[in-house]
């Protein structure tokens, strides 16, 4: 059975269809790609996934629940971790501190463990502190637990954003255009570290992505979404190789020229 | 059908001026039908008078009352509306722009009874005059006030020009304060008497014994915020300036890429935002006869809920807002007192209108009118 | 010149200086109060010490003892000697702990309460109606009560009241904010502020149809807890006495008492409040403030923590608002007024949102602008109004000065113009807050 189950899922926004009967699927332990040109309704689909808006119609199911109707938080709480196209970070709040709030949901402190510092309370931050260093080597950044978000350069900012999602120790990961702004050297990186995420963690990845050799280099499914619609899916190869795909990037002219080439 | 819609006529005079009265009546009959209904629930409680006549008796009086007050709120919460509308910013200092107006406008009128004209000017030209002066007062007060103040906090986090419009707020009541007070040796002013606004119109009404009893004011009070509503109308609707308004409003950054200079457009919306406080505020002072520098605290209260009530951002909606508002106010002033047998009276009428705004928020968070945009993430 | 401060500084900075200057400054504003106890400027002085022993380096310990016998000795021993000293102290400390209180709400949750002073007039008044005689007036008509009216409870139920203050105050702004901190962040300021105003026309008018409250006239007499047995008084009396010079009264006894009583809940408040912004509790707020969307995308809930911190800045103000009403003996809903909540408001600004420091600092400065500065320049303009002075060049002769002119009475002008200048040119305040840095044992580069 599937890890995430949609089905038929639409969401508008005043006359636009922004998600137009979406039903898709991610198998667990898959590293899944959605592409599609810019306005296609990508980032809105991940907002529906992850209860940020709620569709107007459809289901989603993920491992036994249905996730429609729950907010945000409860998402999260389900297991489902995410990054944003925009870094969200915390600005004013330390890195370390970042990757602690991703603990949020696992943390078990209440008010009283809190004000009394029992020892509860102690042991718990001590260990959260431990996995917060292992999650920042982990994701490669060294010498910055005390460094203000906000002050690290755009590379590291997307690795905090990684961090502090997979400090939620999550079943599913979304990452929305994780590469974007990147140099081809960075995205290699990145790509690594998706890799590992999934291999040494068991995280499944489903992903945004613009960039094609990132893409077409991780991906073990892919599916291309136009106009709020699911217009493709399949492997990378099948996807290169599809007409629909190639016009929804290219526009019918360059198709046409492609086929000819072809 | 399309022609008649596109006469300016039609357009910039005859809708909005139908759309008001429609909103006016609307609401009047719609509170009007509710109080009876609750007469008749109340009427056990009341056993030395017929409650559900004594209702209707006041009735006519009450929907006077309350459409005169909810005109100046409609008046006020425009300013609110449009520049919230323009930055997502509650102009915490509109209330006090609003006051500044009502007391430019009395002390107008104070200097002419004081050079001994006030009693021989034509009556309509003195308001005229206060009002105009008001609306310049009041409008470069508030443009001055966005200058200094909210300005240079562009693109900080929301926290920070609110925190400075509040203080705005304050400095604005204790500086005209300061100024009256080191004038005229103190700080409250007096409308001063003259023509005929305190009369009363009376008004027959076929079945009831005691004649409908309307101030001239409260006439005049409504006119005249109805004039400024489709002054109003026509400057955002039928104008270019309207148009750069209504593109910044909606999506600031592509307005600044088709050329729009945005700085001037938030000015001149703080302009007529301002402008219209001020008229605003020599309406209220006609009708309050009184006011010091802190006057305009509750009033503007009072308007950013009709705002919100509204849906803050829509035009339309700070003019239904303010109306219902008003009446709202107005009914509960004059019943709560009758239908609880006194254990409640008129000065709960602030307390139902906050929890009419909590109300309002809970079930309908975007207001009457205010359709729901979710935020883009 | 900037330089020539900053190494002067930074000179003084180092080894043992720290040490002299804090003395010296201490020694300094104790013997001169000593000698004068109106005086403002060496007031001032001894005031200097705290923020000396904050800023500039020096061991921990000394910090410490400085600190203690400045609280715990000098300024009591000088309140009794001098009133309105401990009265200036005591309002420093009720308005920080307001502050602090605030500062948990605004600071580092980020949200705009605007009728703080609300949860402050809920402990006041909970203690006022139980602690006096109002109980047994409740149908006599405000202003007639009978002679011979009953206190209702004895006068040691302060000490309960006194939690369930913060019990009550707590529980109001969970109902305050339930309906409210749902709806969009910008609408929340104007929302509590309406429910200040409510809560206080609500005092105003539950007069009828029983009367609660008491009405404009407010209440009193309210009862204050018991002074400590008279032994324990005596001790106190056999080594204080000689050095005041005069007998001490039981008022100056209730004056310490209070005083102590206020910096106690200061120093509870100061730890919950640090203890709290260290740990999941605390790191959700920031979230909150800095990013709601991503806080709630981490599995913050944010209605729930929203209400937490609504209810746990609310509760401090319950708190010191009990202690209030028994300090004064009388409460009225003008103290309770949106004046108020602005001021707290502006000693949070100015001291600098999310600083616990910094806020002590801004309650204490603000408030002795207020009760000092301000009202001394008003006794210092009315001198000069009864003078012959002329400013010189102008030919401007001081008794043609308005009466007008009383900046005692101008608190909100003053209030307006540090939110706007700190709004526009410091942000996060004089005493900026700042991260806690951890040692986390990362090789350094
Ligand atoms: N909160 C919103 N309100 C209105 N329209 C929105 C909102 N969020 C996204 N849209 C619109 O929905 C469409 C899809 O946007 P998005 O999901 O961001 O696309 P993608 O991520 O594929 O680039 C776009 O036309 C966008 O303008
Ligand atoms: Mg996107």
């Amino acid at each position: 059975m599937a890890l995430l189950q949609t089905n038929n899922v639409v969401k508008r926004f005043g006359g636009l269809i922004a998600v137009n009967k979406m039903t898709f699927s991610v198998d667990a332990g898959k590293i899944v790609s959605i592409i599609g040109p810019n306005g296609a309704g990508k980032t809105t689909f991940f907002n529906t996934l992850t209860g940020i808006y709620t569709p107007e119609e459809g289901q989603i199911q993920f491992k036994d629940h249905s996730l429609i109707g729950l907010r945000p938080d409860q998402v999260a709480a389900t297991g489902i971790a995410r990054t944003f196209q925009n870094i969200r970070l915390f600005g004013s709040m330390t890195v370390l501190e970042n990757i602690l709030v991703g603990m949020h949901i696992q943390l078990k402190q209440n008010a009283v463990d809190t004000i009394f510092r029992s020892k509860k309370f102690h042991e718990e931050e001590k260990d959260a502190e431990q996995r917060a260093k292992e999650l920042m080597a982990f994701v490669g950044l060294k010498n910055v637990g005390n460094e203000l978000a906000r002050n690290l350069p755009y590379g590291g900012q997307r690795r905090i954003e990684i961090a502090r999602a997979l400090a939620a120790t999550p079943t599913l990961l979304l990452l929305d255009e994780p590469t974007a702004g990147m140099n081809p050297n960075e995205s290699e990186d990145a790509i690594k570290l998706f890799r590992r995420i999934r291999d040494e963690k068991g995280i499944t990845i489903l992903m945004i992505e613009h960039d094609m050799r990132v893409v077409m280099g991780i991906s073990e499914h892919i599916s291309v979404m136009d106009y709020g619609e699911k217009i493709a899916e399949g492997s990378p190869a099948e996807i290169r190789s599809n007409q629909r795909v190639i016009e929804a990037y290219l526009g019918r002219g360059a198709a046409v020229a492609h086929e000819q080439k072809a | 059908m399309k022609q008649i819609a596109a006469n300016p006529v039609y357009k910039f005079f005859l809708f909005p001026i139908g759309q008001i009265l429609l909103f006016a009546l609307g609401a009047s009959v719609v509170l009007s039908l509710a109080t009876v209904l609750l007469a008749y629930l109340f009427k056990f409680n009341v056993t030395d008078f017929d409650l559900v006549e004594r209702t209707m008796l006041l009735l006519p009086q009450v929907i006077i009352n309350g459409l005169t007050i909810g005109f100046v709120y409609s008046t006020i919460a425009l300013g609110y509306t449009m520049v919230y509308g323009v930055l997502e910013f509650i102009n915490f200092s509109h209330s006090e722009i609003f006051m500044v107006g009502g007391i430019v406008g009395i002390q107008l009128m104070a200097y002419f009874e004081h050079i001994g004209v006030l009693a021989t000017m034509n009556e309509y030209l003195v308001i005229t005059l206060a009002i105009l002066l008001a609306l310049v007062v009041s409008g470069a007060l508030a443009v001055t006030v966005e200058r200094v103040a909210y300005k240079p906090l562009r693109g900080a986090p929301k926290l920070v020009p609110l925190i400075s419009a509040i203080g705005m707020s304050f400095f604005l009541q204790d500086i005209v304060r300061l100024i009256l007070s080191l004038t005229t040796g103190e700080f409250n002013v007096i409308l001063p008497k003259f023509g005929t606004f305190d009369e009363f119109w009376k008004i027959a009404i076929p079945g009831m014994e005691e004649p409908l009893r309307i101030q001239t004011k409260s006439v005049l009070i409504v006119g005249v915020a109805m004039l400024m509503l489709v002054i109003l109308n026509f400057l955002v609707n039928g104008t270019k300036v309207g148009k750069a308004i209504r593109a910044v409003a909606q999506d600031r950054p592509s307005a600044s890429l088709m050329g729009i200079n945005v700085n001037q457009i938030i000015s001149i919306t703080f302009l007529i935002g301002g402008a219209l406080g001020g008229a605003a505020g020599v309406l209220f002072a006609l009708k309050a006869t009184k006011l010091d520098p802190f006057s305009g605290f509750f009033p503007g209260l009072k308007a950013f809920t009709s705002a919100v009530l509204g849906g803050i951002g829509n035009l339309t909606g700070a003019l239904l807002g303010g109306l219902v508002l008003g009446l709202l106010e107005s009914f509960s002033a004059s019943y709560l007192g009758i239908f609880t047998n006194g254990a409640f009276g008129a000065e709960y009428k602030d307390i139902f209108a906050f929890a009419v705004l909590i109300i309002v928020l809970i079930f309908r968070p975007s207001g009457l009118l205010g359709q729901t945009v979710g935020q883009k993430v | 010149m900037k330089t020539l401060f900053s190494d002067l500084y930074k000179k003084a900075n180092t080894g043992f200086w720290p040490i002299v200057i804090a003395f010296v400054f201490m020694i300094v504003g104790t013997v001169t109060l000593f000698q004068n106890p109106r005086s403002l400027g060496s007031f001032l002085v001894l005031m200097t010490t705290p923020v000396i022993l904050y800023f500039m380096k020096m061991p921990m310990k000394i910090k410490v003892f400085i600190g203690l016998l400045i609280v715990v000795i000098i300024l009591p021993v000088i309140g009794i000697k001098n009133i309105f000293i401990l009265e200036v102290i005591f309002q420093m400390a009720v308005f920080a702990a307001l502050a602090l209180g605030l500062n948990i709400v605004i600071g580092m949750a980020g949200l705009l309460d605007l009728g703080y002073v609300a949860f402050y007039a809920v402990g006041a008044y909970a203690w006022a109606i139980f602690g006096s005689k109002q109980m047994s007036l409740l149908y006599s008509i405000p202003g007639a009560a009978p002679a011979n009216a009953e206190f209702f409870l004895d006068a040691r139920w302060f000490w309960l009241f006194l939690f369930l203050g913060i019990g009550l105050a707590a529980l109001t702004g969970i109902l305050l904010g339930l309906p409210v901190l749902r709806v969009k962040g910008d609408y929340l300021a104007i929302v509590t502020l309406g429910f200040g105003e409510v809560i206080r026309v609500l005092a105003l008018n539950l007069d009828k149809p029983i009367n609660l409250t008491n009405g404009p006239q407010g209440i009193t007499p309210i009862q204050r807890p018991p002074l400590p047995p008279e032994g324990v008084l005596m001790f106190f009396r056999s080594f204080l006495e000689p050095l005041v010079g005069h007998e001490v009264s039981d008022a100056e006894f209730y004056n310490v008492m209070f005083y102590f009583l206020a910096l106690i809940i200061i120093a509870i408040v100061i730890v919950v409040a640090t203890r709290l912004e260290d740990s999941r509790i605390g790191r959700a707020w920031t979230a909150i403030r800095e990013d709601e969307t991503a806080a709630i995308a981490m599995g913050i809930p944010l209605v729930k923590m929203k209400l937490a911190a609504f209810a746990a800045g609310a509760s401090f103000a319950g708190a010191m608002g009990a202690l209030y009403a028994a300090n004064r003996t009388f409460v009225s809903p003008e103290t309770f007024s949106f004046q108020v909540s602005i001021g707290v408001l502006t000693m949070v600004i100015l001291g600098g949102l999310g600083s616990i420091p910094g806020v002590i600092f801004g309650a204490s400065a603000v408030t002795l602008l207020n009760i000092q500065i301000l009202q001394n320049l008003s006794l210092y303009l009315s001198d000069l109004r009864q003078s012959d002075a002329v400013i010189p060049i102008i030919n401007f002769a001081w008794k043609d000065l308005s009466n007008q002119l009383d900046p005692a009475k101008y608190q909100k002008l003053v209030f307006g113009i540090i939110l706007i200048l700190m709004m526009i040119f410091r942000p996060s305040g004089l005493i900026p807050a700042e991260r806690r840095q951890r040692e986390l044992g990362e090789e350094k580069e």
